[in-house]
């Protein structure tokens, strides 16, 4: 009876938020064509990487006899290793993302490209959550999605990148604003990046937050409320604006140059494919 | 127009406040917008380029300030012309006339005495209150009390059907050597003549306060030339008056109906104008009263009794031959008769066709069989048979068996009293037994009866005996008969078995059988006789039963004015019944006499608040000048949204918006469902109420039957379209102004097709003239004037309210107890000018269970009263939402319940 009703209540929870961002997902997903990626080594894997002669304590097994056949000496099959790499995505839910839908782009993006590499067989992790072990698979998976969709939003004004704990990870992925306070936010992604390997910094903006289409008496607040900023005539700030942003972005472009990154700016309301594509390729080509 | 002053000054104080507003007003900008942004981290440390004035420009400042003292300035209430009311110090003595001449502006009176007491207890002075016409207080010494204590007992106060009782106050004054101050709400009337305002001028200063009320009143009734006489006295005034008198009895059927409305002008220079009902005689007989509309008190009601009925009385006899009118039979009965009741004659069988109060068979003996019978189903259903004995009566005596038309078996042959060869002389009567009608009338000498008809001795005799012979032989007899009776005089109707016919005492007798009563007016004779109150007039000139009021004398009656001991009403003694009126036919009204050098001043509060609500609705207009002026500062006007915002507030402020939209959206919302609605009446307490009302009824409507509503709506009968509406519910409130003749036009439209009034006075007639709150039937009868209601009935058994969803007996709200009216049924009405004019659907219902309460829910859905107590009250609710549910039902099917009784029949046809 209890289990019965834990099953449904988890059951409509599941059918409940998940599919919408997960249906989405994993039709964007589903835009993507991959291919195996071998590991230009022999290891367990499917396809074929070389023959080598067999030496004592070769498994009797491993031998391929009908190459054997052909020659004297008996060789063994090597496929190609195929291993699993762990991919850490961080994705931003400070009270920041909760601007015009930010949030909800980078959940997208984060979960579509994590079945995009579940389907590749890759490790993913998402620290700091549920899923913050790195595992595979299908129920992983389901975990990511509840992860991503439990939609509870963090109570700080701007989100830093986690600490990844004891989590190594080849590759990562940081969906974010970046627009937190300068002396919070590159420390943390510092700190973050001695663990993450390699990987892309997505800046998920807003339109607003780039063109600053303000005028008039505005007391401005941050999301949270934490910070705010009065000025007389919102208007007369906008040249100072659009400088800070381009710093900012500057700034974040040469981070990800200086650490081997890579670094791209996603408006909130454009088109995810093409972010999702272009995350995939970088993925996949340092893979 | 005298000087201006402020009845809170000590508010004024806040005026002092306004140069700290200046300085602060100055030094705050007007607040930013917020604005909720990510990118504010990027934001920190810029310094703004350019600076928006943060000075208030001091036009706008000098307005705010405007506004600011004249809100100040209003709550200071000033007040013109009141400049000796509250002054003075020292007891006081507030003094209220409290007769039928307070009624019409009641509420204003008590009103102006609450805020009076409330005034004088913040002055701390000792107070005497004293209704003139209740009981002056006992005891020697003036009871002083605080101001306050009194207000309890002016709310309590109805006024009384009676003139103010000033004489007894200067009786009373004269034990009493206190010196004070007098308030004396007056109704402006001198009533008995006592000049009451000299003693108090005498006594320290007097303020005579009043109304401008324009006082009408009603003499008694009169009748002549056949119609009715209502003549109105007023007091002089500058302007022709036009007044309008409304004559009240019941329909055949019982339901108390306008009989006929006359109207008037009462000139200005004249003080009584008279207006003639010119009704058949059937129709005056019915009037019970008549009303003086637009005055609402005692005086303005006179009542009518047997006074006014002229009787249909039918003379059935034999006549005599021709030219020897004065032995004929029935000569006597005609001359006494002819004056006072409408005289029929002819045979029997016509007399009985034309329903006739009385017949007076005079020496008739033998009857025809089929007209027996007849005459016998006449007596019992109400008929009064007055019978004369004769030769033919005597000749026709059947000793053996009763005669149902007879009171008394006789003896055959009779007996001759006084004759040539007899010993005994003709008899003269006694005094009259005191369960006789006649018991009272003076007994002359003179009357000697020579011949008559003897009643065979029996143990009923002396019960059914009204006049003795002085030997104790019966003269009269009478027996009832259902609810009629019979009556027999032994003796004949002329003057050949007795000399009685020619008696003065012949004629009051019979006017005592009420055959005929005078006709000119309630004759009450100052003797002995009790007579019995069988309903009364309240104050505001409704008439109640009478409740626990002893019996008084006809001297009482006669000869003294109506008060406390013997109130204004219906009296009954015997069959005869009279009205006592407050006013009779030789009162006029005559303006109060007041010493030189005082007037009538108005009530104070009035003139208060209007200068109070001038101030703040200029306030108000200053802030929404504000709003505009701001939004222009910023810069906000050029924004489209922000412009049509503050045109909104503009017209909020003074315009009502442009209609024409919402009504378009409330019809369409009004047709595509069911919605009920509710009248708005002013105040916003019973609109809520009326509001939840519908709302929880709709809840129950929705859980228990397939009807489901949408929200209710709030209707102004005013400028509303009604037609969309299945159902109003109409709670009866005195703030509701009189209706316009438009609205008139529309509500009757909506009655005639289809529509449905619930009017709800929430009174359950209670409360009637306590204080200033409930008097909702009076309101009720106002409003409802000019509209085609039809005859109303209170519920019969079997209606089909009565089972429309629910089998219920009674309907109760809030409330329980008060009739639940509806149309008659149309097979009852013998008028058909108002016939079935929706099918038998009652177009109004008329209620006093406050039902809206009773249906009332919150927004948690819990009841928002409380309805009765424990296990009943939780009954009484769910009937109350029975009845609710039984009457959207009778709303929304009509009389198709009561047609379903055919359904068996049908059903049986159909089988065929």
């Amino acid at each position: 009876m209890n289990t019965s009703a834990h099953l449904r209540r988890d059951a409509e929870a599941l059918t409940g938020a998940l599919p919408a961002l997960f249906a989405v997902a994993d039709r964007l997903a589903a835009n993507v064509h991959i291919g195996v990626h071998g590991r230009k080594h022999a290891g367990t894997g499917e396809s074929f990487w070389q023959y080598r002669q067999a030496m004592p304590g070769d498994e009797l097994a491993r031998v391929d006899w009908r190459r054997s056949a052909r020659s004297d000496t008996v060789y063994i099959r090597e496929q190609e290793l195929e291993s699993a790499h762990t991919v850490a995505i961080w994705c931003d839910n400070a009270q920041s993302m909760a601007y015009m839908g930010k949030n909800m782009r980078a959940r997208l993006l984060a979960l579509a490209l994590s079945i995009l590499l579940s389907n590749a067989g890759e490790r993913i992790a998402l620290p700091g959550t549920i899923a913050g072990m790195p595992r595979m698979g299908t129920a992983h998976l389901h975990r990511i999605t509840q992860a991503l969709s439990a939609a509870v939003i963090d109570p700080v004004d701007y989100g830093h990148a986690p600490g990844f704990g004891n989590i190594k990870a080849a590759r990562s992925v940081f969906l974010s604003d970046f627009l937190g306070p300068e002396k919070t936010v590159f420390p943390a992604l510092k700190a973050a990046a001695a663990r993450a390997g390699t990987g892309c910094l997505v800046q998920i903006i807003d339109k607003t937050e780039e063109d600053f289409p303000f005028d008039g008496r505005i007391k401005f607040e941050s999301m949270g409320g934490g910070i705010s900023f009065e000025t007389h005539r919102a208007k007369a700030l906008k040249e100072a604006y659009h400088e800070r942003f381009a710093a900012r972005s500057a700034a974040l472009a040469d981070f990800a140059r200086e650490h081997g990154w890579h670094y791209q700016k996603h408006h909130a309301d454009g088109r995810p494919q093409a972010a999702l594509l272009w995350l995939y390729q970088v993925i996949g080509q340092q893979a | 127009m005298g000087a201006l002053q402020f009845l809170a000054p000590w508010v004024l104080l806040g005026l002092l406040v306004l140069p700290i507003l200046w300085w602060l007003l100055r030094a705050t900008p007007p607040a930013p917008t917020a604005l909720r942004f990510p990118g504010v981290g990027l934001l920190l440390g810029l310094q703004d380029a350019e600076k928006m004035p943060d000075r208030t420009p001091i036009w706008l400042l000098i307005l705010r300030l405007l506004a600011v003292a004249a809100a100040i300035v209003a709550f200071a209430k000033p007040v013109v012309n009141i400049e000796n009311q509250l002054q003075g110090q020292g007891p006081l003595l507030v003094l209220m006339d409290g007769g039928w001449a307070s009624a019409p502006d009641w509420v204003a009176r008590i009103t102006a005495v609450e805020n009076l007491l409330e005034t004088m207890s913040r002055a701390g002075r000792p107070t005497v209150f004293i209704s003139l016409a209740q009981p002056l207080p006992a005891g020697n010494e003036m009871p002083f009390r605080d101001a306050r204590d009194w207000v309890g007992h002016v709310q309590a106060l109805a006024p009384q059907p009676w003139a103010p009782e000033r004489a007894n106050m200067l009786d009373w004054l004269q034990g009493k050597p206190d010196s004070f101050e007098t308030y004396w709400l007056s109704d402006g009337l001198a009533h008995d003549g006592t000049d009451l305002a000299t003693e108090l001028a005498a006594r320290g200063p007097l303020h005579v306060l009043g109304t401008d009320h324009a006082l009408q009143a009603l003499q008694p009734l009169t009748l002549e030339d056949g119609n009715l006489l209502a003549r109105v006295i007023a007091l002089p005034g500058t302007t022709d008056r036009k007044i309008t008198v409304s004559a009240i009895g019941k329909s055949p059927d019982g339901a108390e109906v306008t009989l006929a409305v006359v109207q008037g002008i009462l000139p200005a220079s004249e003080t009584t104008a008279s207006l003639v009902f010119e009704l058949p005689l059937e129709l005056r007989n019915r009037v019970e009263r008549v009303i003086l509309r637009g005055q609402n008190s005692a005086g303005a009601v006179t009542l009518a009794a047997d006074g006014l009925r002229r009787r249909k009385v039918a003379l059935v006899g034999v006549e005599g031959q021709e030219g020897a009118s004065l032995i004929l039979p029935m000569h006597y009965l005609r001359k006494a008769l002819e004056p006072s009741v409408a005289l029929i004659e002819g045979d029997l069988s016509a007399m009985l066709l034309s329903a006739p109060d009385v017949i007076i068979l005079s020496d008739v003996g033998t009857l025809a069989q089929g007209s027996r019978a007849q005459l016998l189903e006449w007596v019992k259903s109400g008929g009064l048979l007055v019978r004369f004995a004769g030769p033919k009566l005597a000749a026709s005596i059947n000793t053996m068996q009763d005669d149902p038309l007879l009171p008394v078996r006789l003896r055959a042959g009779g007996r001759t009293l006084g004759g040539a060869l007899s010993w005994e002389t003709p008899k003269e009567l006694q005094e009259f037994p005191e369960n006789s009608p006649f018991f009272g009338l003076p007994i002359t000498n003179d009357v000697q009866v020579r011949t008559q008809v003897i009643a065979e001795p029996a143990p009923y005799l002396t019960d059914r005996t009204l006049a003795l012979l002085e030997d104790g032989t019966p003269l009269v007899t009478q027996i009832h008969s259902g609810n009629g009776r019979v009556v027999l005089f032994h003796t004949t109707a002329n003057a050949e078995w007795s000399n009685l016919p020619l008696s003065g005492l012949f004629v009051q007798m019979l006017e005592r059988l009420s055959i005929s009563a005078s006709g000119v007016s309630d004759k009450i004779e100052p003797d002995a006789r009790m007579w019995t109150p069988t309903q009364v007039l309240d104050g505001f000139g409704v008439l109640h039963t009478a409740k626990s009021i002893p019996p008084v004398s006809g001297e009482r009656l006669s000869t003294m004015p109506v008060g406390a001991d013997a109130p204004a009403g219906i009296y009954q003694s015997g069959d005869q019944r009279v009205a006592v009126n407050v006013l009779t036919s030789e009162d006029g009204l005559t303006a109060l006499n007041l010493p030189l050098g005082y007037t009538i001043e108005p009530l104070i509060d009035t003139q208060m608040q209007a200068y109070m609500a001038w101030l703040l609705l200029l306030a108000l207009g200053l802030l929404m000048m504000d709003i505009l002026a701001t939004l222009w500062i910023s810069g906000k006007l050029s924004n489209r949204g922000a412009l049509r915002a503050a045109s909104l507030c503009l017209l909020l402020g003074w315009m009502p918006v442009d209609k024409a939209q919402a009504e378009d959206t409330a019809a369409i919302r009004a047709t595509a469902q069911t919605v009920f609605a509710y009248v708005l009446t002013g105040d916003a307490a019973i609109d809520r109420t009326s509001a939840a009302g519908l709302l929880g009824l709709s809840a129950v409507l929705h859980n228990r039957t397939s009807v489901e509503p949408a929200a209710p709506v709030a209707i102004d009968i005013e400028t509303d379209e009604l037609t969309f509406y299945p159902f109003l519910y109409w709670p009866v409130s005195e703030h509701q102004a009189d209706l316009s003749p438009a609205a008139i036009l529309r509500i009757n439209r909506y009655l005639a097709h289809g529509g449905m009034i619930l009017f709800d006075t929430r009174d359950a007639h209670l409360g009637r003239g306590s204080g200033n709150s409930s008097l909702n039937g009076p309101v009720l009868q106002r409003l409802t004037a000019n509209l085609d209601i039809p005859l109303l009935a209170p519920v019969a058994k079997g209606h089909v309210i009565t089972r429309a969803f629910y089998l219920l007996k009674d309907f109760p709200g809030r409330w329980f107890g008060p009739p639940l009216w509806v149309e008659i049924p149309s097979h009852i009405t013998t008028e058909q000018n108002f016939g079935s004019t929706n099918d038998g659907v009652t177009p109004v219902m008329i209620g006093a269970n406050d039902w809206a309460a009773a249906w009332a829910i919150n927004d948690l859905g819990q009841p928002m009263f409380p309805v009765g107590r424990g296990l009943s009250g939780k009954r009484q609710r769910e009937m109350a939402r029975r009845f609710g549910i039984n009457l959207v039902m009778y709303v929304l099917t009509g009389n198709y319940k009561s047609d379903q009784v055919h359904i068996p029949a049908l059903l049986e046809r159909l089988g065929e």
